[in-house]
C-alpha cells in the first residue's frame, strides 16, 4: 500500500466533484432543500378541527347524549356542523361532498339501553378515501365520545360500548395499502417513465444520433411525437402491468418445498380500471415530454439521475399522496396545483376510491389539467430540439 | 463534362460562425461546382466540422448565407438530398446494422429492402445484417455510418473524416465507390487532416483557423507551394516560416 497512490485515488475524486458543481449541489444543498421542505409540510400543516355533524336518532333520550357528546367534541377543540344533516341519508351526502369529516349516528334507545347496563354501539361514518387522515379524525371523536358517556353515566357504563365505523367508499376495513396502492401507481409510472425518457433522449444528444436525425428531413413535431408514441406504448405496459397487479389476486398453491404465495395486491377498485388507466397514461406522457425537456440539462446520465431529488421527489411531498393539499402550507399550496402529480392523485382515488366515473366533475377537471400539463411539456421539449444549435 | 457552367451545389458567400470570441469559421467564399470531389483539409480544430455543420443546416451562420444546391442553409425539404456522415458515428448501439440502416432510410420515406442491402453491400457489412452495432469494431461502424449517410442516394454529400479506422483495402473501395457517385452527378465534400487522401480529391480546400488558405488541385497546390509534399504545401499556405524550404 503506498500513501502516495493511494492519496492520488483520492485527490482525483476530490478533483472531480470540485469540478462538478452540479453534484457537488446534488451532494450539499439538496438534501438539506428536501429536508426542509419535508419539516415545512410536516410541521406547518394546516389541520383544519375535524368537522363531525351527529346525527340523533334517540328520540327517547331527548337529545341529551347528542348534547353532551357535543359539547366534549366542541371542547378538545372539533368542529360540529349542524348544516340540515338530520339523518343517515344526508350525513352521508355530506360526508361525499367533503361539507363534514365524519358523522357520530346515535341510535334509537341507545342511552336507555346504556342506562340499564346494556352494550350499545353508536355508528361513526367516515368518507374512506383517505385512511390516514381519517384516522386523525376517529380518534379525536373517539376520545369525546368516551368523555361525554362519563358524564351522562358517572363512574362509566357497566357494558360495554361499541363503535360501529362505516365508510361511505370503500370499505371500513380497507387497510392503508388499498388506499395508497391507486396513488403509488401514478407517482410509480411518473418516476420510470421520467428516467427512462431522460437518460434515452440525453444519449441522442450526447451519442450524436440527434446530430445526424436533424440532418435528415425530418420535422420537430415528428421527433417529439414519434418518441411519445414510442415511449408511450412503454409507458402504457408499464402502467397496464401496475394496476394489474394492484388490483389482482393470484394464489399459486404450494409446490414441493415452495410454500403457497399470492401474486398481486388484491386491492379494490371502485370505478373502472379503464378510467384509471387513462389518468396513468397521461400522467405518464407528460413524464415522457419533461424527461426529452430536462434531458437538455444534462450532460451524463448520473445528472439525469440528480433530477430526481428535483422533480420526483417534492411532487411525492406535495402532491396530496399522504397530506392532503389542503393541509399545506399556505405558500406551498399553489405550488401543489401546479404539479401535474396532484391532479392524478387525485383523479386516481376519485375513480378506484370513490367509484366516480367520466360523469363526474372532479375527474373532468382532473383528465383535463393533466391533458393540459402533457401538451405543455410536449411543447417544452419540442423547444430544446432545434436543428439550428447556438 | 465542364462544372463551370453549371451552378455550383456549394456555396458560400461571407460565412462567419463565431463562438463567443473564437472565429470557428471567419468569412469563407467558396462556390463549388456539381460532380467532383472536394477534400477540405485542415488540422483538428481548424473549422472543417462547423463548416460542414453551417452548409447541413445544423447551425445557424453569425453572418454571410451558405447554400446548398441553390437553397440557402438551414432548409429542412432539401435535406433529403443531401447526405451526411458526422465525425462521431451517429448510429444507435443498441440496434442491429440492419435496424439502425432501416431506421434512417425511413427517414428518407427511402427503407426498402433492396436499397438496405445494396447500401450494406457497398460497405461489406451484409453478413453482419443482425449484430448490434455495440459489437462492430471502430471500423465496421464507420462504414455502417457511411451507409447510412448514402442509403437515400443524396445529391451532395458531406463526410466528416470518413475513413478512420478503415483499412485501406476497404478504403480504396470507398473512394472508388465516391468515385462513382460523382459519376451519377453527386458533388462530395470530404473532411480530413489525412494528407494521403487529399491525392485522391479532385480539388482540395486547405482550412486553417476557420478561413481557406489555398484552392485547387493537389498537384497546382504543390507546384505554386514549390514543394513536392502536400504536408509542406499546407505549411507555405499557412504561412508558417521555412516550412516549404525541401522544394
Amino acid at each position: 500500500m503506498s500513501a502516495r497512490r493511494l492519496w492520488s485515488i483520492t485527490r482525483r475524486i476530490i478533483d472531480g466533484f470540485r469540478r462538478d458543481h452540479r453534484t457537488l449541489a446534488l451532494i450539499f444543498i439538496v438534501p438539506v432543500a428536501v429536508t426542509a421542505l419535508l419539516g415545512w409540510v410536516l410541521r406547518d400543516q394546516q389541520i383544519a378541527p375535524t368537522r363531525v355533524a351527529i346525527v340523533d336518532l334517540d328520540v327517547a333520550a331527548g337529545g341529551r347524549l347528542a348534547s353532551a357528546i357535543s359539547d366534549a367534541a366542541m371542547g378538545a377543540g372539533l368542529t360540529v356542523v349542524d348544516d340540515g344533516i338530520v339523518d343517515q341519508v344526508t350525513a352521508r351526502a355530506a360526508l361525499a361532498d367533503d361539507r363534514i369529516d365524519a358523522a357520530l349516528v346515535v341510535p334509537s334507545g341507545f342511552v336507555a339501553d346504556l342506562l340499564a347496563g346494556g352494550s350499545p354501539r353508536l355508528r361513526l361514518i367516515t368518507q374512506g378515501a383517505n385512511a390516514i387522515a381519517e384516522g386523525g379524525h376517529v380518534a379525536g371523536l373517539q376520545r369525546a365520545v368516551s368523555r361525554a358517556i362519563l358524564s351522562l353515566a358517572p363512574g362509566g357504563p357497566r357494558g360495554e360500548i361499541g363503535i360501529e365505523r362505516e365508510t361511505v367508499f370503500g370499505t371500513p376495513d380497507a387497510d392503508v395499502l388499498d388506499v395508497m396502492a391507486p396513488v403509488f401507481i401514478g407517482y410509480f409510472a411518473y418516476f420510470f417513465v421520467f428516467v427512462l425518457t431522460g437518460i434515452s433522449f440525453l444519449r441522442e444528444r450526447v451519442g450524436g444520433t440527434l446530430e445526424r436525425l436533424l440532418a435528415t428531413p425530418v420535422t420537430k413535431p415528428e421527433i417529439v411525437l414519434g418518441y411519445s408514441l414510442g415511449f408511450g406504448i412503454f409507458a402504457t405496459f408499464e402502467v397496464v402491468i401496475l394496476i394489474v397487479f394492484s388490483l389482482m389476486r393470484l394464489e399459486v398453491p404450494a409446490i414441493g418445498p415452495l410454500p403457497a404465495f399470492v401474486v398481486g395486491l388484491d386491492v379494490p377498485t371502485a370505478g373502472s380500471p379503464l378510467l384509471a388507466f387513462l389518468i396513468a397514461l397521461l400522467l405518464a406522457l407528460g413524464a415522457v415530454n419533461l424527461g426529452i425537456f430536462l434531458s437538455t440539462f444534462a450532460r451524463t446520465e448520473l445528472q439525469i439521475l440528480q433530477f430526481i431529488p428535483i422533480v420526483i421527489v417534492p411532487q411525492g411531498l406535495l402532491a396530496g399522496i399522504f397530506w392532503p393539499v389542503e393541509t399545506l402550507p399556505d405558500v406551498l399550496q399553489p405550488i401543489a396545483r401546479l404539479l401535474p402529480l396532484t391532479y392524478a392523485v387525485d383523479g386516481l382515488r376519485d375513480v378506484m376510491i370513490r367509484g366516480y366515473d367520466l360523469g363526474a366533475g372532479s375527474v373532468q377537471l382532473d383528465i383535463a389539467v393533466l391533458a393540459t400539463i402533457a401538451a405543455f411539456f410536449v411543447a417544452l421539449a419540442a423547444g430544446t430540439i432545434r436543428r439550428e444549435v447556438a | 463534362m465542364s462544372g463551370q457552367t453549371l451552378p455550383p451545389a456549394i456555396e458560400t458567400v461571407a460565412l462567419r460562425k463565431t463562438f463567443g470570441p473564437i472565429h470557428a469559421v471567419g468569412g469563407v467564399d467558396i462556390a463549388l461546382a456539381p460532380g467532383r470531389i472536394y477534400g477540405l483539409i485542415g488540422p483538428n480544430g481548424s473549422g472543417k466540422t462547423t463548416l460542414i455543420r453551417l452548409l447541413v443546416g445544423l447551425a445557424r451562420a453569425t453572418s454571410g448565407e451558405a447554400r446548398v444546391l441553390g437553397t440557402r442553409m438551414p432548409s429542412r425539404p432539401l435535406l433529403s438530398r443531401v447526405g451526411y456522415m458526422t465525425q462521431s458515428d451517429g448510429i444507435y448501439p443498441e440496434l442491429s446494422v440492419w435496424e439502425n440502416l432501416r431506421f434512417f432510410a425511413g427517414l428518407y420515406g427511402r427503407a426498402d429492402r433492396a436499397r438496405l442491402l445494396a447500401a450494406l453491400a457497398l460497405v461489406e457489412l451484409d453478413d453482419r445484417r443482425g449484430t448490434p452495432a455495440l459489437e462492430l469494431s471502430g471500423g465496421m461502424r464507420r462504414r455502417l455510418s457511411l451507409a447510412c449517410a448514402l442509403v437515400h442516394e443524396p445529391t451532395v454529400v458531406f463526410l466528416d473524416e470518413p475513413t478512420v479506422g478503415i483499412d485501406p483495402a476497404l478504403r480504396v473501395q470507398f473512394w472508388a465507390h465516391f468515385r462513382r457517385l460523382t459519376g451519377g452527378g453527386a458533388t462530395l465534400l470530404v473532411a480530413s487532416h489525412v494528407m494521403d487522401e487529399a491525392d485522391r480529391c479532385d480539388e482540395l480546400l486547405f482550412i486553417r483557423d476557420g478561413r481557406v488558405l489555398a484552392r485547387g488541385s493537389a498537384d497546382e497546390l504543390r507546384r505554386r507551394a514549390g514543394t513536392d509534399r502536400l504536408e509542406d504545401a499546407f505549411l507555405h499556405f499557412a504561412g508558417v516560416t521555412g516550412a516549404a524550404a525541401a522544394s
